[in-house]
């Protein structure tokens, strides 16, 4: 069984390869300063004893007053994979940096959380919306888009029987 | 490369409508002559935004999405989310749910796979005749499948804490009957194809990809095996009970497009071996666990992966204890290993640059969703 390791084996191991890389941890995930972000990666990819070598999946996430960046890595090696998250608070221009000098992979994906979340990322080699067209106004999985007049968000509410908008409070996510 | 001729770059769009891109792609390739000097995807005609949409539905309610992102194989689409749902929730599936789940993935891996290597024959030249015989021995799978969800393609059969409904009892002696057919026409296609000197000569050392960009670039399923790394999800990370079960994981030296039709062709002989056991093993009682349909996972996020036809095929699933799925996310795996287009195609000739796509093994619907 591949073994996932906790938010505090994984901040331990980035404060010991980049000491001051972790912002904060959770039971199961570690968020990483977007400053060393890629010296941080860099580092645990390289490292003997974490070896997270391949980029497994990276995706965005809204919750309103932040935006997450997911990054599950795996270690073929050792077979355990962990989870680095990395937010940043801005909503109108946010930008993080960009991991493809770690990972090749990651242009694809990270071009992809471009398209839908507007998260630009820094230094990546060609940042353009990828499955939708240039000029399409908005970025849909932001969870703004789509409201409607009214202040009508998207989600469910209730089970109702079937999908629909619900009026406000709108559903946000607290930890 | 000096040649007396003088050439220059010219822009050729293979695709949206073309037989060789499988789907609504388009490859934007300039060319020097014969030679590709660029290679750029367009993708995004079949884009339906299904995560947007997903947010809006319960999470039972979503399981006919997974079905239309891969559409070749929605068996191990439906098995990813509903694992994912249950990783979040705790949600236990009874043995028998979970030895039908191996059979059902495994048998989409063949017809999906029958697919993959008839499209791919198609591609190198092999003109209708292999992907004829590979679609009559994929209909024949997708007739167990009928006779078990009642649809061919999108099932929709696995549900959360197990399947819709029980196997009907005609399944097991026609399963049998096909799994004993299926390995002789598997030597029978291999036979034909990998002693070719056509095919060979347009398949070896065509696209390689070394180890160590496959590993990189994050390639999953056979186009990493065929570099020669031995990863399998159902070894690596076993799940519904693929520890029990006896196979191999066959891989590739060369890295090139030959090796990953082999590993393919190998893999339908593991999954046939699969599905023996699966069948001789098969545990009675219930087939499903009784999941509320009003389902609200507790708070959390969970990612799940399985090892689909084409590779780690993942699900993020974020709860806020709501009804619908606050972020739902699918890690695509032919979108991802398409990551490598560019260092596949540039310096080969166009006709190696068709040659290569069909390797990836690509479905339009999962790169767009």
């Amino acid at each position: 069984m591949t073994r996932e390791w906790s938010g505090e084996e994984l901040a331990a191991a980035a404060e010991r390869l980049v000491p001051g890389s972790v912002a904060r941890i959770t039971s199961n995930a570690c968020y990483l300063k977007p400053e060393t972000l890629v010296q941080t990666f860099t580092a645990l990819r390289d490292d003997a004893e974490t070896d997270f070598k391949y980029l497994a999946n990276l995706c965005g996430s809204d919750y309103w007053d932040r935006f997450e960046v997911v990054y599950h890595i795996h270690s073929f090696d050792k077979n355990q994979i962990g989870l680095f998250k990395c937010e940043t608070a801005e909503r109108d221009e946010p930008v993080l940096p960009s991991v493809v000098p770690v990972w090749h992979g990651a242009w694809i994906q990270e071009n992809e959380t471009y398209d839908m979340f507007g998260i630009r990322f820094e230094g990546h080699p060609n940042l353009v919306r990828m499955l939708l067209w240039d000029g399409f106004p908005g970025w849909p999985l932001r969870k703004d888009w789509l409201s409607m007049p009214g202040g009508l968000q998207p989600g469910l509410n209730e089970f109702t029987g079937v999908a629909r908008r619900q009026e406000p409070p709108v559903r946000r996510y607290e930890e | 490369m000096t040649s007396p001729i003088k050439s220059e770059p010219f822009v050729i769009n293979i695709g949206p409508q073309h037989p060789s891109t499988h789907g609504v792609f388009r490859m934007k390739v300039t060319v020097d002559g014969e030679q590709v000097v660029d290679a750029e995807m367009v993708i995004g005609y079949l884009h339906r935004s299904m995560e947007k949409l997903a947010e809006e539905r319960t999470y039972t309610q979503n399981i006919p999405f997974t079905d239309r992102t891969d559409y070749l194989s929605s068996m191990s689409n439906n098995l990813g989310y509903c694992l994912a749902v249950e990783k979040l929730a705790g949600i236990d599936v009874p043995e028998r749910g979970q030895a039908i789940r191996v059979i059902m993935a495994e048998l989409q891996r063949i017809a999906s796979h029958f697919m993959a290597l008839g499209a791919f024959t198609n591609d190198t030249g092999a003109w209708q005749t292999p992907v004829m015989w590979c679609l009559r021995e994929r209909e024949k799978v997708l007739d167990l499948f009928e006779m078990t969800s009642g649809a061919r393609l999108t099932c929709n059969y696995m549900r959360i804490g197990g399947v819709a409904f029980d196997i009907p009892k005609d399944f097991e002696p026609a399963t049998r009957k096909l799994i004993k057919t299926l390995p002789g026409f598997i030597d029978e296609l291999e036979g034909l194809l990998s002693g070719n000197e056509i095919f060979l000569a347009r398949t070896k050392n065509v696209a390689v990809i070394p180890p160590d960009l496959a590993v990189n670039a994050s390639l999953a399923g056979p186009m990493l095996r065929g570099s020669g790394i031995a990863w399998d999800l159902r070894k690596a990370d076993p799940y519904c009970g693929y520890e029990k079960y006896d196979f191999a994981i066959p891989i590739g030296y060369q890295g090139d497009s030959y090796d990953r039709f082999i590993v393919r062709v190998e893999e339908l002989r593991q999954s046939v071996k699969i599905i023996e056991q699966a069948l001789d093993g098969l545990p009675g009682g219930p087939h499903s666990t009784q999941v509320p349909l009003a389902l609200r996972p507790p708070k959390g996020e969970a990612y799940a992966r399985v090892e689909g036809p084409r590779g780690e095929l993942g699900y993020y699933v974020v709860s806020d204890e709501g009804p619908s799925p606050y972020r739902f996310h699918i890690r695509p795996p032919s979108l991802i290993n398409l990551s490598v287009l560019k260092e596949m195609t540039v310096g080969g000739s166009v006709a190696d640059a068709i040659v290569a796509l069909g390797s990836v093994d690509i479905v339009v619907g999962e790169i767009d969703r």
